[in-house]
């Protein structure tokens, strides 16, 4: 058991991909990383495993520097998005194969095989071959696989993104109950963002080039360190309203937002004077019948322009004089296209950004 | 005419069907080509096939219960002698040496062919990882391959001529032979034919192995280098198991061949000398297309599509297990 800890980590092929990627992952710690398809987090977890050699940069397993030994010495165990299971090997063999690399008599194979089997429930299937298993069980056979080796790291591509999501939601509950998956550094990689922020103890959001920021959930979705994590994390995605700064307001095609004193601040002395407003779905409502604005709000009149009803919630578009907002509703109300409504915005949510670099202020 | 459908479990009761659906005359400006094009289609191939396999089939087991020769098939002058044909076929010894000259080359000629083939395909994948020098190797390995069997006899057995053929010429030169080798003496022959097949087929299975490793799935090798599996046990516990099917494929195909083999054995020896190099097939055609036994060959055929129709359907049935278990077919 060992910390995992990756130094300016480079790799490109035609164009660079990873261009000085740093990552510490704790003994212990489930580190998620999470970022649009095609951005390198492959990437990542195959230069860690070995797959791939990098071309700067040291990876550090344990305090052992591994960036140029061959996979199996670094004691990394690593799931596949496509499972990679052997078809023509049973259940137990596929589970066992690891140890039966690494010659481990067979009596101990036996006893580890089982232990995995039962804790992840699949030691019903021991016997069967890939082909005659479910898709969930395929991906908990191949968890099993890299359970079973007592890797310092664990390596985890894109474990459950093609299940079904009853089965999805069941393998996430299972993420957070296994004790071997807590006890060692672990590395997940997804493009979901819900699972990123269910899962992780940190995450890291990675946008072209390496980690755009890392930190706990929570700080990630509440201050979104600069407009791509921001745009990334959350769904629906937060709404970015184009501003310009007008005395103690900032002012958007048909609207203009009310600033707080203490975020008058944060703007004194900005030179191009454009401001992105993040404002985030859940911090926008409308309001029903004659209700008025609470506290810290202020109210925009406007027309619906998109009503999705997705059972447990609903998403409303609308359209404040030219400006889109996007408001998360309550399952119970409805609306109709060009319905005259009022939303009411927190002000205090607002998250302001400078659209030249994109970076929070 | 609209037509209520009620209590259908699909379609609530009381949904309509639309008339263009209940019309019996759908589109019927098509219905001519809609009609006979398919049957035009399927009829055709079915009669060549009538006219030029099943016929001649009936035909040959017929004439396999009568004591038809060229004279008897002129006059129409044949008659039923029950299995008196196959009693000669497996009576006779000739017909037993050919069979063990048939096991002899399926084990060393189709099973040499299969195993280098194996060697050769996994060699140039694993090997070599230049692209246009694989490119390059694949077409000179698949040239002999390309060659008329007719023209790979003469060939051969110009090689091979004792006296100054290519073959002697190059043993006796690099010194691995003092005195030439008679090939086309008895009990060397068949070891000739079998020499020139494997250099003319090995390309066929090494194209079907070749191709089943290019379509195992990249990841599970590697999966099998984090394990930590070395360069042989990935060979030996990956590979081949993930291949087996497909070498098998190729050797009922190499398998299937070996039963109508006739060109080289015809070319290189006509299955001489004294009969030490006929092959079961190569009988079958000397006795009714040279010697015009006609019962008899048709019963020498018979007796091979026989053993051959049965061991080939015991191996697809186990191969059929084998791929269900991994869900492939």
């Amino acid at each position: 058991m060992a910390r995992l800890e990756v130094k300016g980590l480079c790799k490109g092929w035609d164009f660079p991909v990873l261009d000085g990627l740093d990552l510490t992952v704790e003994e212990g710690e489930f580190f998620v990383v999470v970022g649009p398809s095609g951005i390198g987090k492959t990437t990542l977890l195959r230069l860690v495993a070995g797959l791939e050699t990098a071309d700067a940069g040291s990876i550090i397993v344990g305090g052992r520097d591994v960036t140029r030994i061959p996979p199996y010495k670094r004691n990394v165990a690593m799931t596949f998005e496509s499972y990679a299971l052997y078809p023509h090997m049973t259940v137990f063999k596929n589970i066992a194969s690891p140890l039966v690399a690494r010659k481990t008599d067979s009596a101990e194979i036996d006893k580890r095989v089982s232990e995995v089997a039962s804790l992840l429930q699949i030691d019903q299937l021991l016997d069967r071959k890939p082909g005659e298993i479910s898709g969930g069980q395929k991906q908990r056979c191949a968890l099993g696989r890299t359970l079973v080796a007592n890797p310092d790291v664990f390596l985890l591509d894109e474990p459950i993104s093609h299940l079904d999501a009853k089965i999805r939601h069941e393998l996430r509950e299972q993420f957070h109950t296994l004790d071997a998956l807590r006890k060692v550094a672990t590395l997940y990689v997804t493009h979901d963002y819900s699972e990123a922020l269910s899962l992780g103890d940190r995450i890291g959001v990675m946008g072209s080039g390496g980690l755009v920021q890392t930190g706990s959930p929570r700080e990630l979705f509440e201050k979104p360190g600069d407009l791509f994590v921001a745009r990334n994390l959350g769904q629906p995605t937060i709404n970015i309203i184009e501003t310009k700064i007008a005395g103690k307001k900032l002012e958007s095609p048909g609207a203009s937002f009310k600033l707080s004193a203490k975020q008058q601040n944060l703007l004194n002395g900005h030179k191009s004077g454009e401001i992105s407003l993040g404002i985030r779905p859940q911090n926008v409502r409308i309001l029903q019948g004659d209700e008025k604005p609470g506290r810290g709000h202020q109210a925009f009149k406007g027309s619906v322009d998109i009503f999705d009803a997705l059972g447990a919630h609903s998403i409303i578009i609308v359209d404040i004089g030219g400006t889109m907002i996007t408001a998360l509703g309550s399952p119970d109300a409805m609306y109709e296209y060009g319905q005259e409504v009022t939303v009411a915005v927190e002000t205090g949510s607002f998250h302001l950004f400078d659209t030249k670099t994109g970076k929070v202020l | 005419m609209a037509v209520t459908v009620g209590g259908g479990a699909s379609a609530g009761a009381g949904a309509t069907l639309p008339d263009w659906f209940t019309s019996k005359k759908k589109n019927p400006s098509n219905l001519i080509v809609a009609r006979w094009v398919p049957i035009a289609l399927v009829g055709l191939p079915v009669l060549t096939l009538l006219a030029i396999v099943i016929y001649p089939t009936i035909w040959m087991f017929y004439h396999a219960f009568q004591d038809t020769n060229m004279m008897r098939l002129f006059q129409h002058n044949w008659s039923f002698v029950g299995f008196e044909n196959f009693k000669t076929v497996l009576s006779s010894a000739r017909f037993g040496d050919s069979v063990w000259h048939l096991v002899l080359y399926l084990t060393f000629g189709t099973g040499l062919e299969v195993v280098l083939a194996v060697i050769l395909a996994l060699t140039l994948y694993e090997v070599v990882k230049n692209s246009l020098l694989r490119v390059i190797l694949l077409v000179l390995i698949v040239l002999p391959m390309m060659l008329p069997p007719s023209i790979v006899g003469v060939l051969w057995k110009f090689m091979l001529t004792p006296s100054n053929g290519a073959v002697n010429h190059a043993l006796l030169n690099m010194g691995l032979i003092s005195t030439p080798v008679e090939w086309f003496n008895a009990g060397v022959s068949l070891w000739s034919i079998i020499i020139a097949d494997v250099w003319n087929w090995t390309a066929l299975p090494l194209l079907i192995i070749y191709s089943g490793r290019v379509s195992l799935p990249p990841a599970v090798y590697e999966a099998a280098r984090v394990d930590g599996a070395g360069g042989w046990m990935v060979m030996r516990r990956i590979t081949l198991p993930m291949l087996k099917e497909v070498i098998a494929i190729a050797f009922i195909v190499r398998f299937m061949d070996a039963f109508k083999f006739v060109d080289l054995v015809y070319v290189m020896t006509s299955g001489g000398p004294a009969q030490t190099s006929e092959l079961p097939a190569y009988i079958a055609f000397q006795r009714g297309i040279r010697e015009f036994a006609i019962g008899e060959a048709a019963a020498y055929a018979i007796v091979i599509f026989a053993c051959s129709a049965v061991i080939i359907t015991l191996f697809l049935k186990y191969l059929k297990k084998v791929l269900k278990a991994q869900a492939i077919a």
